[in-house]
């Protein structure tokens, strides 16, 4: 090693830190973004607290008895909080005439929808629902299970039941979740372990994309203000760009250290017991910490080799942004395969994608959200990000080392190869 | 010991051939001159005694041993595409390239503030670099590649951009620097400056070498055919054999005589003919020697 290249390299990524963390884009971010996390999960826990409430739904079934029975299972929902009301059935039970009287009444909003109960033969029914939504599947189910319950109490009845008994029979059983970790039983909540992994990810995923650009930029930004030939009197162009890759990960760890610290004292404050009516508590374990400590340094300096290579051979900022969605294709990637990855985490697709070395972090994160991935698993993973990033470094550094002093236009592909050849 | 010499150094970009067989060498003490037209392989010369591209063949030898990085230590260099840190305050900027090739925090700053003092933009110190005025920038520039005392000073087109008074103000200070015994290369299309400045000189023309040597020297290997005179009676002695181009602005000519002629034959004839106020035999101007050398195709 150059005996100035560490002095260099530290140089160089403290300038680029204090100007980071100087810089108003890092204050707005530090602020914003943690806002808009919170407005997205709220509007999640607010859409799905008043989706689908207060409706009014009439019930109409050719026996009474029956459609007070599903009438009182609609009403026995008290988060739905609907208003429900029974069709009067006529004698002769009910007609085309009562369904075009109920569609009407839907149509000039006397009421939202009416559930239409019928039977198709002995002890089998058909059930539907009409309103103005056809889209709004929380009360689909609410009704659809209220309707079966109902069907099936009035069943029972008929079958000469008492109601203690029924009841009885019908009661709610909760599952309990517990998770086995290295072979021991732990009580669980499976929606908070979920929720925590994803936003961990999320979290992961915007921080290594976000810093990742941002090297490109300082890149290209440096380039049109063609400092590089001063810098390279002084350092080398693999220092340049060590120093750079420090530094800028260094301004994304104290934004994400920030952010975490920003929460932990939110939680500890009681705020957030508070603000999550005590059902949902964040749990992180060290192990998740760590790794995320530990991805996070990977991802960054994967996506920000790459983007540190691509923004030498470009000539602007607008330049680059056309190829972030090139680099947005892991981040899809990966999040598509979230119904696999929650179902059967353990599957040879989730297995593969979470070793592919730009899936990785993300999808080890969304894995923990089911299960700790083992741990051959976690070091292979770690194995391969680190070779990705030699061979991406390795790249990079060529493209850098010619790029940074060309001026003037983007760089055709046939031009990047004989840079790789010469440098 | 040359401080920097330059053994028939060859380098090619894909199909171009930037140089050409180059070699020169600079002595401590000397100010030399890199002179071509635009594109002549200046900038791709440089470059490569600054280690930013390597020659595909020849040798580059710096401070008497082949070049390394470590030499740079001694190199300030002034780059034709200058940049420097736009959010950066200038103090700041000048202390963080001091640190760069060696120097600690405190004697950064110390240089820093006296080389602002003696360049005079000791108001600027706490400004953003993007506050700046060109010429400002530009001192900054040049204080940069000083901050560490080198031994060897490269410019590259340090005038360019630059208004008379601080042209003077620059070209006062690599002077003081050469009395100090650095050695300073520079190029640049101002013949008048290199007249001025220079020791010794190199012309290169399509990256091969088309002249070099001792100024001096080479204004004497040129010969004295150019006069200029200033008479007052009848011009007809303008028409004489021994003139191969002649101006006469009222009074006042500027001639070039042919290869070999006589320049007393020429004055006893204006002296018969009109009344002879002055007649200076010349020798040729740099920028003449610099348009014979490449052929008049210069596009500088």
């Amino acid at each position: 090693m150059h005996k100035n290249t560490l002095r260099n390299v530290s140089l160089i990524a403290r300038r680029e830190y204090v100007e980071g963390v100087r810089s108003k884009g890092f204050l707005v971010a530090t602020i914003l973004l943690p806002g808009v996390f919170a407005l997205v999960f709220g509007l999640v826990f607010l859409s799905s607290k008043y989706l689908g409430v207060d409706r009014n739904i009439a019930v109409a079934a050719d026996n009474p008895a029956l459609a007070a029975q599903v009438r009182s299972q609609i009403l026995a929902d008290k988060d739905a909080k609907a208003t429900v009301q029974l069709y009067p059935t006529p004698a002769g039970g009910l007609t085309m005439a009562d369904r075009a009287t109920l569609v009407a009444q839907v149509g000039n909003r006397a009421i939202d929808g009416f559930l239409w109960v019928e039977p198709t033969g002995h002890d089998s029914f058909r059930i539907s629902y009409d309103a103005r939504s056809s889209a709004d599947f929380v009360t689909n189910n609410r009704l659809e299970k209220a309707a079966n319950d109902g069907i099936l109490r009035w069943q029972l009845q008929q079958r000469t039941m008492t109601p203690a008994e029924i009841e009885h029979l019908m009661s709610q059983i909760d599952l309990e979740t517990w998770q086995v970790t290295h072979g021991v039983e732990r009580k669980s909540n499976a929606l908070t372990s979920f929720y925590t992994a994803y936003g961990m990810a999320l979290l992961l995923t915007m921080t290594t994309m976000i810093y990742g650009m941002n090297v490109g930029r300082s890149v290209i930004q440096e380039k049109t203000s063609r400092i590089f030939e001063v810098m390279l009197a002084t350092a080398r162009a693999q220092d340049l760009l060590a120093g750079k890759l420090v530094g800028v990960g260094a301004v994304g760890l104290t934004q994400v250290g920030i952010w975490i610290g920003a929460a932990g004292t939110f939680a500890a404050s009681g705020l957030a017991a508070q603000a999550f009516s005590g059902k949902w508590h964040l749990t992180i374990s060290i192990e998740q910490v760590v790794l995320f400590v530990v991805y996070f340094l990977l991802g960054y300096t994967l996506n920000s080799a790459l983007f540190a290579g691509l923004g030498a051979t470009l000539e602007s900022e607008q330049e680059l942004q056309q190829y972030s969605p090139l680099a947005a294709v892991p981040v899809w990637l990966s999040f598509s395969l979230i119904a696999l990855i929650t179902s059967d985490p353990e599957s040879k697709w989730v297995v593969i994608a979470s070793l592919f070395p730009p899936c990785t972090p993300i999808v080890m994160f969304l894995r923990m959200g089911s299960q700790m991935p083992p741990a051959w698993q976690i070091l292979l993973s770690i194995l391969l990000m680190l070779v990705s990033i030699r061979i991406v470094l390795w790249f990079s550094t060529k493209l850098y080392r010619i790029g940074i002093l060309m001026y003037g236009k983007r760089a055709s592909l046939p031009e990047l190869l004989r840079w790789l050849r010469y440098s | 010991m040359p401080v920097v010499q330059l053994n028939k150094v060859r380098k090619v970009y894909e199909n171009k051939v930037a140089v050409e067989e180059l070699s020169f060498q600079i002595e401590p003490g000397q100010m030399f001159g890199l002179l071509g037209p635009n594109g002549s392989g200046k900038t791709s010369s440089i470059r490569m005694m600054m280690g930013i591209t390597y020659p595909d063949a020849g040798s580059v030898s710096l401070f008497g041993q082949p070049f390394t990085r470590s030499a740079l230590e001694r190199v300030g260099y002034l780059p034709e595409e200058r940049g420097l840190y736009k959010k950066m305050k200038v103090l700041d900027q000048l202390i963080f390239m001091g640190s760069l090739h060696g120097l600690t925090h405190a004697a950064a700053r110390e240089r820093a503030l006296a080389w602002t003092r003696r360049m005079d933009i000791s108001g600027a110190i706490d400004k953003k670099t993007e506050e700046l005025s060109k010429g400002m920038q530009q001192k900054i520039q040049f204080i940069a590649a000083l901050m560490h005392d080198p031994e060897l000073i490269i410019m590259d087109e340090p005038f360019s951009g630059l208004d008379p008074v601080n042209a003077t103000l620059l070209q006062d200070t690599l002077l003081e620097l050469k009395a100090e015994g650095k050695a300073i290369l520079f190029s640049t299309h101002r013949m008048d400056q290199v007249e001025k400045l220079c020791d010794a000189i190199t012309l290169i023309h399509n990256g091969r070498q088309v002249l070099a040597g001792n100024l001096r020297e080479i204004k004497k290997s040129y010969p004295r055919d150019r006069v200029q005179m200033e008479f007052e009676g009848d011009a007809s002695f303008l028409d004489s054999p021994e003139i191969a181009e002649a101006k006469n602005y009222s009074g006042h000519a500027e001639i070039r005589l042919k290869p070999g002629a006589d320049a007393q034959k020429l004055l006893h004839l204006a002296a018969a003919q009109a009344t002879i106020y002055r007649f200076e035999l010349m020798e040729p101007s740099l920028e003449e020697i610099f348009i014979q050398a490449v052929g008049g195709k210069a596009d500088a």
